[in-house]
């Protein structure tokens, strides 16, 4: 071998190593912020919605990760309390049970005095919960999991109500991906509403960390997310790619399904709704309900409609679990 | 014997890879019993150490390996030993973001 190629050589040597070197490393920085957030602090209880409540905690499903939530009676017409109906309701991503961004708290309230037990909870890494890395839905399923089975085996904070009969099932955003994995696997779960749901979620991370910026770095081209997702899966066992509730969600019918997004809604594009749509009504004996709100943003359906909001879904849960007993 | 010799890069290659990917693993499960808060960057620290300890390793294995190349073979070898070392690069073509 000549000297010319011996220095061709070493070129493509000290050229591969170094762009491989700065590309794995900081894609695995960027898996390292991806998996986490610093929780946010519950400020408002139910007590804000003069609901009566119990805090209550319990285990995830195969993995026991310390989940933290408020288990509140439903409030029939007469004053009385009833968990005979129960809604696991599942907030969104870098939020908490609280969830101001979309008013979930205030979601709740409304659940419950419409007579549906609510047990909502922080999943794991967020509110009160155990801190763990964020997955997107793909290790927080069994988060849902736990909830039902704390429901249904767990001690029961208000013993004098007993147990509940059905448990249905709301969630926002990745909740709502969240909870579409969850009743793909468990039964019990026996009606879903999905407000924001996301088909994938690597189409959407891959767009946010093109978004991020990262000290001393700066903003990050989004040629890096590939490599940051794959690192995450290898440095903290995170695999985002099975964040993927269209695979699953077929796997919900016959049980009623009410699957909401808002048009104008640019964190979760609406070509999302349809995939999952089109996913759900595939199946035999599908039970698929839709409602498109017009020029709701990312999770605002609620915020936009208040009322019909609530009573849409109040009829879809009556029709779907039976009046309270 | 030679042909070993010449393999050395890609066999160090892929025998760092394999090491650094183990100690990771190791790194995760013993600091996971302290919480995720003492995880997380425990295990970042261990492979981007890992990852810039193995870079010296390889140098120094690559530029004995050059030094040494005697053959048509041997060259080839090691430009196929620094494809492999650019193959995560590749990463970078399955990017499908969300419109």
């Amino acid at each position: 071998m000549g000297m010319a190629w011996r220095r061709t050589v070493a070129g493509l040597m000290i050229l591969a190593g170094l762009l491989t070197l700065g590309y794995v490393g900081i894609s695995s920085y960027i898996a390292e912020q991806l998996v986490y957030e610093a929780p946010k602090a519950i400020v408002k209880t139910p007590a804000s919605q003069s609901l009566r409540f119990a805090n209550v905690s319990f285990p995830s499903r195969n993995d026991g990760i310390g989940l933290k939530g408020w288990l509140i009676p439903g409030v029939l017409p007469d004053g009385r309390l009833t968990v005979d109906r129960v809604i696991v309701v599942v907030h969104g991503t870098r939020t908490n049970r609280e969830s101001p961004g979309d008013h979930l708290l205030e979601l709740t309230g409304e659940l419950a005095r419409h007579g549906f037990g609510v047990l909502s909870f922080d999943m794991r890494g967020m509110g009160e919960s155990t801190p763990a890395p964020l997955s997107m839905g793909a290790l927080e399923q069994r988060d849902v999991l736990g909830a039902v089975d704390f429901l249904r085996n767990g001690t029961p904070p208000f013993p004098e109500l007993g147990r509940p009969r059905i448990i249905g099932g709301l969630g926002i955003s990745m909740g709502a991906s969240t909870l579409l994995l969850a009743a793909a696997r468990e039964p019990a779960i026996a009606a879903v509403v999905s407000d924001s749901a996301y088909a994938e979620v690597v189409p959407l991370l891959e767009r946010e960390v093109a978004k991020r910026s990262i000290a001393p770095v700066g903003r990050v081209p989004g040629v890096f997310a590939p490599a940051a997702l794959v690192m995450a899966r290898l440095l903290y066992g995170v695999d985002f790619f099975a964040a993927r509730p269209v695979s699953t969600i077929a796997r919900i019918a016959p049980r009623p399904l009410l699957l909401i997004h808002g048009t104008a809604d640019d964190y979760v594009p609406f070509a999302n709704f349809r995939q999952l749509n089109a996913a759900a009504t595939s199946a035999p004996g599908a039970n698929v309900t839709t409602w498109i709100v017009p020029n709701a943003r990312h999770a605002q359906a609620f915020k936009k409609t208040g009322v019909e909001y609530v009573t849409r879904v109040v009829a879809f849960f009556d029709a779907a679990l039976g009046a309270a007993g | 014997m030679r042909g070993v010799r010449a393999a050395q890069p890609i066999l160090v290659l892929i025998a760092l890879v394999a090491l650094l990917a183990g100690l990771t693993v190791i790194a995760r499960e013993i600091s996971a019993r302290a919480g995720f808060l003492v995880e997380r960057p425990i295990v970042l620290f261990v492979w981007l150490g890992g990852l810039l300890i193995a870079s010296v390793v390889f140098a120094w294995v690559v530029r004995r390996s050059i030094r040494r190349a005697d053959s048509t073979f041997s060259g080839l070898l090691l430009v196929a030993t620094a494809l492999a070392l650019a193959s995560p690069l590749a990463l970078m073509l399955l990017q499908h973001p969300a419109p």
